[in-house]
């Protein structure tokens, strides 16, 4: 019962009145964000984390903060899905096919109980499933040596993409361009400056925290002003009291919804959106009698209950192994290597109270988000009246407040906008972004474990296939791309099929 | 078409990301040596540049002219936040680039000069005040 003990030492990190008070913080906010079209958890995080290290925060408050934000963003994106049929963030589309139809019957406040009780049920289960199976994990991950390790960082990059079949080389491509902004700066075990071209700013290589406020804050900005601004006609919530019976119609929707999303969640690379997505068809596939996509009850219930539990199980190989699983925990997992915190098997030993307290401090997260999100819900509807004008300039204010507080210096505010214009290129050209992220993150990691493990065999690369844990994930990793492969071909020829190319 | 374009400057700069870690040479003692890494990223990076160049698959749509026009503006605008954060001070060039932003988004002037202000103002206080981050009020070229 060593798991019941952790918690209980967990919970009093937990209660400290800063992490509480960062905790309701972070719900709110992330609510908040979660709920306004156009931001969502990686925007979110992203914006937050300098702020966090200006404030001289320690990892396992930042953590708490950035983690009660990530679980907030899942809880607010229903909203404005419901009430506008504009999902408020990405794994919140799934939400606006059944839940829009409800609100304009009239039964705004009936979806948005069903889908706060989905989304509770959802993420409790998901931080039930962390409580459980990272411990487990982590204990595998101690037999990884170098050369295990190196083979898990290329699974990682092969796989972050996820099966959502856009074009694989595109996500390869966007790994391999995170490897090399990656290896920028000095190389810290031979100490040759490597592609500086001489500027002495560059010699620290980039700051993966400017890089990501660049490219998922700044790009978000570019990426708005294409829109043709339209605002969405909001329904009036209706009846203030949702009706008990309609909430415990999405009971089954939700329980199912959690698995599903959990497992998605754990995957690398799927992430939230894939949660929603698999947890909404599978209920489609159930129990579709021609009602789904016209106000069902469980059509709203399984994809909150999905997404919800997708961002939990996505904390598992973040911690556990120090690859994320899904974008928004990329971020996380960058703020905690600023913060000289190698996420990993070793975490478990090293810092358990980070570990115990963020994730007794996701349980509370859950019970001040269902009082956030069912009771207290007018506020945030009442959010969604504010102009986009005023909210994205607000946006860019404070992310340049944030990394001009870390750094002091004009030129990481440029590197940062050079980054969001990068990331704006390459999401129009359909790549991915977090492939670039994680290659910015882990390069330099990725690099040090092929050199200990060629250091340990002399220089011979075949070390890097004789241990049957690396075997096994290469192995896991070609039939991951073979599968992506398989899958964006015949996505392509169905394609061609239908517009007669 | 994008693609095409896309596949070649993946592959010019994975060429040039290649050519230049010839450069790197080692001491002594690393067994792996400063170039070595480089090159197993650089060139699958050629490859699948060439890839995607002979067989592209998507077509990005660009926004029209307008939006085009507006995220140019929007670019030159946060190069300027960026330049001018210092030396104007973050109280009047937070201003200058919370209004700007909000103009290109399509506020009305008079809101959107009311909410720069708010908001300017309102940051500074929130943040260098109250919980103490320093931020140059003022910057250089006003005294």
């Amino acid at each position: 019962m060593d798991i019941l003990a952790s918690l209980w030492d967990g919970f009093a990190v937990a209660v400290l009145p800063i992490n509480l008070a960062l905790l309701v913080a972070g719900c709110f906010a992330g609510t908040l964000i979660g709920a306004l079209p156009g931001l969502g958890p990686v925007n979110g995080v992203a914006i937050l984390i300098p702020l966090t290290f200006a404030f001289g925060l320690n990892a396992t408050s930042s953590m708490i903060l950035l983690s009660a934000v990530y679980y907030g963003c899942m809880y607010g994106g229903r909203i404005s899905s419901i009430l506008l049929n504009i999902p408020g963030d990405e794994p919140a589309i799934m939400t606006t096919l059944d839940g829009y139809p409800m609100a304009r019957k009239g039964q705004a406040a009936d979806a948005l109980a069903i889908s706060g009780v989905a989304s509770f049920i959802g993420a409790t289960l998901a931080t039930l499933g962390l409580t459980l199976f990272a411990p487990l994990l982590a204990k595998a991950a101690i037999y990884f040596g170098p050369a295990d390790y190196f083979a898990l960082y290329v699974m990682a990059f092969a796989t972050i993409g996820g099966i959502s079949g856009t074009d694989p080389r595109k996500t390869l491509l966007a790994a391999l361009l995170g490897l090399m902004l990656g290896t920028v700066g000095l190389d810290p075990s031979t100490g040759v400056a490597r592609y500086t071209f001489g500027s002495f700013n560059l010699y620290d290589g980039f700051d993966p925290i400017v890089a990501l406020v660049g490219l998922f804050a700044i790009s978000e900005i570019l990426f708005f002003l294409e829109q043709k601004l339209q605002d969405g006609k909001l329904v009036p919530p209706g009846s203030v009291f949702p009706r008990l019976s309609r909430v415990k119609e999405g009971l089954g929707a939700s329980l199912r919804g959690s698995a599903i999303g959990f497992l998605a969640g754990i995957l690398p690379g799927a992430g939230a959106s894939l949660g929603a997505v698999m947890a909404y068809s599978l209920e489609k596939r159930l129990n579709d009698k021609g009602s789904f996509g016209t106000g069902d009850p469980r059509g709203v219930a399984a994809p909150e209950a999905g997404n919800n539990a997708a961002s939990g199980g996505a904390l598992i190989p973040m911690l556990t192994l120090g690859v994320p699983g899904s974008g928004t925990t990329a971020v996380m997992l960058a703020m905690l290597i600023s913060l000289n915190i190698q996420p990993g098997p070793l975490l478990f030993q090293r810092s358990p109270d980070l570990v115990w307290g963020l994730v007794a401090a996701l349980y509370l997260a859950n019970f001040v988000l269902l009082v956030l999100n069912l009771p207290l819900i007018g506020i945030f509807t009442r959010v969604l009246g504010l102009p986009a004008w005023g909210l994205m300039p607000l946006v860019v204010a404070i992310s340049y407040l944030g990394v001009y507080a870390i750094t002091h210096a004009a030129f990481d505010l440029m590197v940062m906008v050079g980054f969001g214009l990068l990331g704006f290129v390459l999401r129009k050209l359909d790549f991915s972004l977090v492939p670039v992220v994680l290659g910015l993150l882990l390069g330099m990691d990725m690099e040090n474990n092929l050199r200990r493990a060629l250091s340990i065999s002399g220089g011979d690369f075949l070390i890097l296939f004789q241990s049957p844990i690396a075997l096994l994930l290469y192995g896991i990793t070609g039939f991951f791309l073979a599968l992506t492969l398989w899958l964006s071909r015949r996505d392509a020829r169905r394609l061609a099929a239908e517009t007669g190319e | 078409m994008t693609d095409r374009l896309a596949g070649i400057c993946f592959l010019l700069l994975a060429a040039g990301y290649v050519w230049l870690s010839a450069g790197y040479t080692a001491g002594f003692g690393d067994p792996l040596g400063p170039a070595i890494f480089p090159r197993m990223i650089g060139i699958p990076a050629i490859l699948l540049g060439l890839s995607l160049a002979i067989w592209p698959r998507h077509n990005a749509d660009w926004a029209g002219p307008a939006g085009l026009l507006r995220q140019a503006a929007a670019l030159v605008l946060l190069l300027g936040y960026a330049l001018g954060l210092e030396p104007a001070g973050f109280l009047p060039a937070t201003f200058a680039a919370v209004l700007g932003l909000g103009l290109l988004m399509g506020a009305p002037p008079l809101r959107g000069i009311a909410t720069a202000a708010i908001a300017a103002a309102g940051l500074y206080l929130l943040f260098d005040r109250l919980m103490g981050l320093p931020l140059p009020m003022i910057g250089t070229w006003f005294g």
